[in-house]
């Protein structure tokens, strides 16, 4: 019995070595697995990817694959080398999910920016149509103008013409001054004004390009030498009175045709009266 | 007692077979493990895709890194560490698998850029036009 007693306190010595062994063992065992180095930066990466909403939206599936890979890193692992592997393959997912989510954002942009583009161009070409109309109204109203105005010309042209009691013919206007101007055998013009030529100066001067013939005709009294200076004579005194009147000598142009060119029968008195006369041509304008 | 012959047959045969397998489990301890094929030809179809995206134009560290990494797993496989091989094997995949990736941001990036600047000119453009009204 001496012996029990005197072991006892050994055992408890033993007893406490082989808790404290055992203790430090288990804390030992306890500590060991712990995640590979580098795995916590990993973790910390794909946290702040996984923080992000957008990358959330554009890179979910590559995300999930890399949390995957990242869980697998973290697990405590012998060898080394298998660590390190784990490792680089986490930390390039997790960058594959950062380029993926990144693209994705890129895109939405993207399409953003072809929604403002389109907008633009929209209110560009709304602009240039609306532009291209006014330009079209006014041109179209502009040609009316014209055409308003040569309609008006044209009219204003016809009654002068009508004023003149010219008449039409293919030559021109032709404006015939009966031989009431002239005193019988005498070319000078009979004094006072005399209204057919007031009107004729008007005429000219409002349609200053047009090109005058005037022509004198006589009947077929006396010789035609004399007949034909005669006309010739009336013709240049008719010249005269326009250029006096301020109608430049060169739009003027004149001839003596005698009694080469009757407009009436020379055996009446009636007819001879006719063909005593001046004719001026007023050229249509080319 | 004689011994019967029949049993003494099936004894062989029995002891034959044991030594047969044996020797069959030996031999296939002794042959090194197949080469992680698989893993290399993924490597290899994503180093290709890669190559195929313009990759080394838009990320060529990365692939330039996936075809290191294939480099080493296949000289891992000629020194017989396969293990070593097919770690390096994937990640020659999944570098070339980022460089696809970056590779895909940059021109997404690039285009962005061109729209960006394109827009502006439109803008420039109407604000001309509309001086000019």
């Amino acid at each position: 019995m001496k012996i029990p007693s005197f072991l006892k306190p050994v055992s408890g010595v033993k007893t406490g070595a082989v808790v404290l062994l055992s203790s430090l063992l288990l804390s030992a065992c306890a500590m060991s697995p712990t995640s590979p180095d580098g795995s916590e930066d990993v973790r910390a990466k794909l946290t702040q990817l996984q923080q992000n909403p957008d990358m959330m939206t554009h890179a979910r599936v590559e995300l999930r694959d890399a949390e995957a890979a990242v869980v697998l890193a973290e697990q405590p692992v012998d060898d080394n080398a298998v660590a390190a592997h784990r490792i680089y393959m986490a930390d390039r997912m997790v960058e594959i999910a950062r380029a993926k989510g990144k693209a994705g954002s890129l895109e939405a942009e993207r399409e953003l920016l072809g929604e403002q583009r389109d907008e633009a161009r929209l209110a560009a070409r709304t602009r240039e149509a609306d532009r291209a109309h006014a330009e079209a109204e006014s041109a179209r109203s502009s040609q009316a103008q014209a055409a308003a105005l040569s309609a008006r010309e044209a009219e204003e042209l016809q009654r002068q013409i009508d004023t003149l009691e010219a008449e039409a013919t293919e030559r021109g206007l032709v404006l015939t001054l009966g031989d009431v101007l002239f005193a019988t055998g005498s070319a000078e013009l009979q004094g006072g004004t005399n209204q057919n030529l007031e009107k004729l100066v008007n005429f000219l001067k409002q349609y200053p390009d047009r090109q005058v013939l005037i022509e004198g005709h006589t009947d077929n009294v006396g010789s035609a030498a004399f007949n034909q200076t005669l006309s010739r004579q009336r013709a240049e005194s008719v010249r005269r009175f326009l250029v006096n009147r301020g109608i430049e000598s060169s739009r003027l142009s004149v001839s003596g045709y005698g009694f080469e060119r009757p407009v009436a029968s020379n055996d009446t008195a009636m007819g001879r009266q006719q063909n005593r006369r001046v004719e001026v041509v007023i050229e249509n304008k080319e | 007692m004689t011994i019967d012959p029949i049993r003494c047959a099936f004894r062989r045969i029995g002891l034959f077979t044991v030594l047969m397998f044996a020797t069959l489990t030996l031999v296939a301890c002794a042959s090194a493990p197949l080469p992680p094929t698989e893993s290399l030809n993924a490597a290899r179809d994503a180093i290709a895709s890669a190559e195929q995206a313009e990759a080394r134009q838009y990320a060529g560290a990365e692939l330039e890194e996936a075809n290191r990494h294939l480099a080493a797993a296949n000289e891992a496989v000629a020194a017989e560490r396969m293990a070593e091989a097919e770690r390096l094997a994937k990640q020659a995949r999944v570098a070339a698998e980022l460089a696809i990736a970056r590779t895909e941001a940059a021109k997404a990036a690039a285009i962005n850029r061109e729209m960006g600047r394109g827009a502006e000119a439109l803008d420039e453009e109407m604000q001309r036009q509309g001086d000019q009204q």
